[in-house]
């Protein structure tokens, strides 16, 4: 019987540690102002020839960050110093319109997160690269143009399309939401912006990949995403960030406009470095028969604070968050979701699992909201948490909120240790401990993976094992 | 302690990123004895965001009134009913309040009546006291009931009539013993009654917490649990049944500090009419000692009308790996159609259907308390309110 699997174990001390941990000479970054302050506001502006409109919206959620107060709840946010960050970084290079355009440096940053194989085998429809808050590289397929789909880097979006962009910009999660929403929408840059017409069905995934290259930068991406009736689109949204000395800020905010009968489902895995403090704003509206689906995963970063949120708002519209996170040594993984029912006979589902080792901290935190007319709706919630070592926290959070009679709740919560009985049952089977362990994690974060896109399925299994890493020969 | 947990009613208004330090763990929150260390609250607190505030203001002013409840009590033989002074009971080491309503009670009520069960009693007959009020007084309560080592005992502590009573109410249990105590309130429709229930578990001693709480318009109960030592068991089974106009709040916080303890909470409550409310939050720590720790809860609320609303939180806070099981479960809804159907096709009237729902909802745990009397008045008391419920549905129809 052991009582400190860390000692059986020594591999397992590796588990969150960052493997792609290299940057490239930081010379975008060098000029770009520390601090925040009206000025560096209305430069973003400027630099980007943005309409009167945008710089006024900048203008006024500055104001608004500025009085709204950091969250009394959650996680100790006090090692963010607002004065110590760089807000906007220019990629010193154009945008380039094929992989071959891309300057050396850039290209070689991709080509460890595998991009060119990704994009060679036309897995993905297209790829936004994000480097250093500008999108350089960009393509998309042409049948999907034909389509009329728009899948451009937001800045464009705000170019080459401003009035539909207008329609829809800060609708699902206004400046003045929270603290961080206004930090995002004063001095935005990047992200992506796709339409996606009515009846337009995107076959393969849209896929983006963010990265933070320079040092104290935060990354305040925007992406904006409006599904047309009867459409459906997948975005996939990965990141990783190489490793540096000080505490890094990423504040990205996400919204999802999903139209009358449409599905739109955002997959997500995060794996910024353990110095990043991630704290994101995602929210997607339903309207009548829409289903919005968020595939969540959290593995790096110093602090998430992340909820994927849907709002209920047509009859028998459908909310789905399935959420995973891994918490290592000095993590705070603090993600969930939230579902507002606002609509007669809609339904949502949460399935969140976690783990957490090493001392990380995992928090499942959720609200499940029924508001006065919303009758008949169903909300379920599972939260299961694994533990591998006696050190590690896990918490559990749900908050639900029901005003009406007609409806159905449900939540119910695990939290477990990988027992003996499973690791002597595989053991006895001829597997070495390491193995057996590898696989129990395996295992309970299964449901979570086979939603995955193949690639990013295969990368989670690989980051797991990574994590695992010693624990698996 | 933190700056931000001494000055809880400040902590929305930190404007810079320098104090902002957000409580890491349920076991953060400030106890004190002193009034002043709790400031009144606003509503945005944590702790106080579901619970009308605005209507508790006598409630929450600190001045002694000097009025108390009517009293009756039947103990058995060896039993004591004393009192102590308040220096004294500060000077015991128990746990000290945890919010304002509490802290006012312990500090204005004027002495401690103490109830002792002698080491190794078994009482075959439980203790009864019954409190009534007769008017919307301020009533500061404070009780402290101890169980000596391996006595086995039953509490029945009732509240009725019309009052706003604010109450401290602290149980220490000795090596081994074995307590059930119920705590009923069944108030006028216009009384407030703001409890915090402090239990102390005791090595290998079991404690059985049950309230019932059918009256008031507004009844916060706060119950704390902590062990003494290893292999405590904490048992809290709450009933209640919320009408229009009625707030009834349970807050559970069930601190896992030794090793090898065991916690089990079941919650179940019908809400009926179209400002009932209830509340429901389950707290859970387990403190990195507590290895070994077994603990569920469970929550389920029935709503029977429109316009009711519930909110149950079940938090979980898990500070080491070698645990025994944690889990908890929350349930929110009406009762099934399939349920219904079933009865009315076997020839049941649906009113009668539905009354049976209910009664089978309620009854598993009404049957867990084990004790004949107020299980059956429990039962006639939830038979009344639905009898109330089919005239209304009757009316409607």
């Amino acid at each position: 019987m052991s009582t400190n699997i860390e000692e059986l174990n020594p591999g397992l001390k590796d588990l969150g540690r960052y493997e792609y941990g290299w940057h490239d000479t930081d010379s975008a970054g060098a000029s770009a102002q520390r601090g925040l302050s009206q000025a560096v506001v209305d430069d973003i502006a400027e630099r980007k020839s943005e309409p009167e409109w945008m710089r006024a919206l900048r203008r006024k959620a500055l104001g608004l960050f500025e009085k709204k107060p950091m969250p009394t709840w959650g996680s100790d946010l006090t090692g963010i110093d607002f004065h110590n960050i760089k807000y906007f970084v220019k990629s010193t290079e154009q945008q380039a319109t094929s992989w071959e355009d891309l300057p050396e440096d850039i290209k070689n940053t991709y080509d460890k997160l595998g991009i060119p194989e990704a994009e060679k085998q036309r897995l993905v429809a297209g790829v936004a690269a994000q480097y250093e808050s500008e999108v350089v590289y960009h393509q998309i397929r042409e049948d999907l143009e034909e389509k009329g789909v728009i899948f451009v880097d937001t800045d464009s979006g705000l170019r080459e399309h401003e009035d539909l962009f207008r329609e829809y910009f800060g609708t699902v999660i206004p400046a003045g939401d929270n603290k961080f929403s206004a930090l995002n929408t004063a001095v935005w840059s990047g992200g992506s912006f796709i339409y996606v017409p009515p009846g337009v069905h995107v076959d393969i995934p849209l896929q983006a990949y963010f990265r933070i290259n320079t040092e104290n930068m935060g990354q305040f991406e925007r992406t904006l995403i409006i599904a047309d009736e009867g459409s459906y689109v997948h975005y996939v949204e990965g990141c990783t960030a190489p490793i540096y000395k000080t505490d890094s800020l990423h504040s990205a905010v996400v919204e999802i406009v999903v139209k009358k009968n449409a599905r739109v489902r955002y997959t997500t895995i995060q794996n910024w470095s353990n110095n990043v403090y991630n704290l994101v704003t995602k929210r997607a509206t339903c309207a009548e028969g829409a289903t919005m689906e968020w595939v969540d995963g959290n593995i790096g970063s110093k602090v998430t604070m992340k909820y994927p949120a849907v709002f209920l708002m047509g009859e028998h519209a459908k909310g789905e968050t399935l959420s995973i996170a891994f918490a290592g040594e000095g993590q705070h993984q603090d993600a969930g979701s939230k579902m507002v029912h606002a609509a007669p006979n809609t339904s949502s589902n949460i399935v969140s699992k976690s783990v957490a080792r090493g001392g990380g901290r995992t928090s499942y935190r959720g609200l499940v909201q029924v508001l006065e007319g919303a009758t008949k709706s169903k909300a379920n919630v599972v939260c299961d948490a694994l533990l591998v070592d006696t050190i590690s926290r896990s918490d559990t959070y749900p908050y639900v909120d029901v005003r009406e009679d007609d409806v159905e709740m449900g939540h119910e919560a695990t939290v477990s240790k990988v027992s003996d009985d499973q690791l002597f049952y595989l053991q006895s089977r001829g597997m070495s401990e390491e193995e057996a362990m590898a696989m129990i994690v395996r295992g309970f974060v299964e449901p979570i993976a086979k939603e995955l896109p193949m690639e990013y399925a295969l990368e989670l299994n690989r980051l797991i094992e990574l994590q695992m890493e010693g624990a698996v020969g | 302690m933190s700056l931000l947990t001494q000055n809880p009613g400040q902590q929305a208004h930190t404007h810079s990123a320098d104090t902002m330090v957000p409580d890491q763990s349920r076991g953060e929150r400030p106890r004190s004895f002193e009034v002043a260390d709790f400031p009144m609250p606003t509503g945005r607190e944590e702790e106080w965001r579901f619970t009308p505030v605005g209507d508790l203001g006598a409630l929450l002013a600190d001045e002694a009134t000097g009025a108390c409840l009517d009293w009756e009590e039947s103990l058995p033989e060896g039993v004591t009913l004393g009192s102590m002074s308040v220096e004294e009971w500060r000077g015991l080491g128990l746990p000290r309040p945890a919010d304002r309503p509490a802290a006012i009670a312990a500090a204005r009520s004027g002495g401690v009546a103490v109830l002792d069960i002698p080491a190794e009693a078994e009482l075959t007959e439980p203790v009864r006291i019954r409190l009534t009020g007769d008017s919307e007084q301020v009533v500061h309560g404070h009780l402290l009931v101890r169980v000596g080592r391996f006595a086995r005992a039953t509490v029945i502590l009732e509240h009725a009539g019309t009052s706003r009573y604010a109450e401290q109410l602290t149980v220490t249990t000795e090596d081994g013993a074995d307590l059930t105590l119920v705590t009923t309130q069944e108030w006028a429709d216009d009384a407030q009654h703001l409890a915090q229930h402090d239990v102390v578990v005791g090595r290998d001693a079991r404690v059985r917490h049950v309230a019932v709480t059918l009256g008031g318009e507004v009844v916060r109960v706060c119950t704390n649990a902590t062990y003494a030592g290893t292999g405590g068991t904490f048992e809290g089974f709450g009933v209640y049944f919320s009408d229009a106009g009625q707030h009834l709040e349970h807050r559970l916080f069930v601190d896992h500090e030794a090793p090898h303890c065991r916690s089990n909470v079941e919650y179940k409550g019908a809400l009926n009419g179209d400002t009932a409310r209830a509340v429901w939050i389950g707290d859970v720590l387990i403190r990195a000692e507590a290895e070994g720790t077994d603990t569920y809860e469970l929550n389920r609320n029935l709503l029977l009308s429109d316009g009711a609303r519930a909110d149950s939180v079940p938090n979980l806070e898990i500070e080491t790996g070698e645990i025994a099981g944690a889990g908890h479960a929350s349930t929110t809804g009406r009762f099934d159609d399939q349920h219904l159907f079933y009865l009315q096709s076997r020839g049941i009237p649906e009113d009668e259907a539905r009354r049976l729902v209910v009664r089978g909802f309620f009854a598993a745990i009404v049957s867990r308390i084990g004790i004949p009397e107020v299980t059956e008045r429990l039962m006639t008391a939830i038979e009344d309110e639905l009898a109330a419920v089919s005239t209304q549905a009757g009316e409607r129809a």
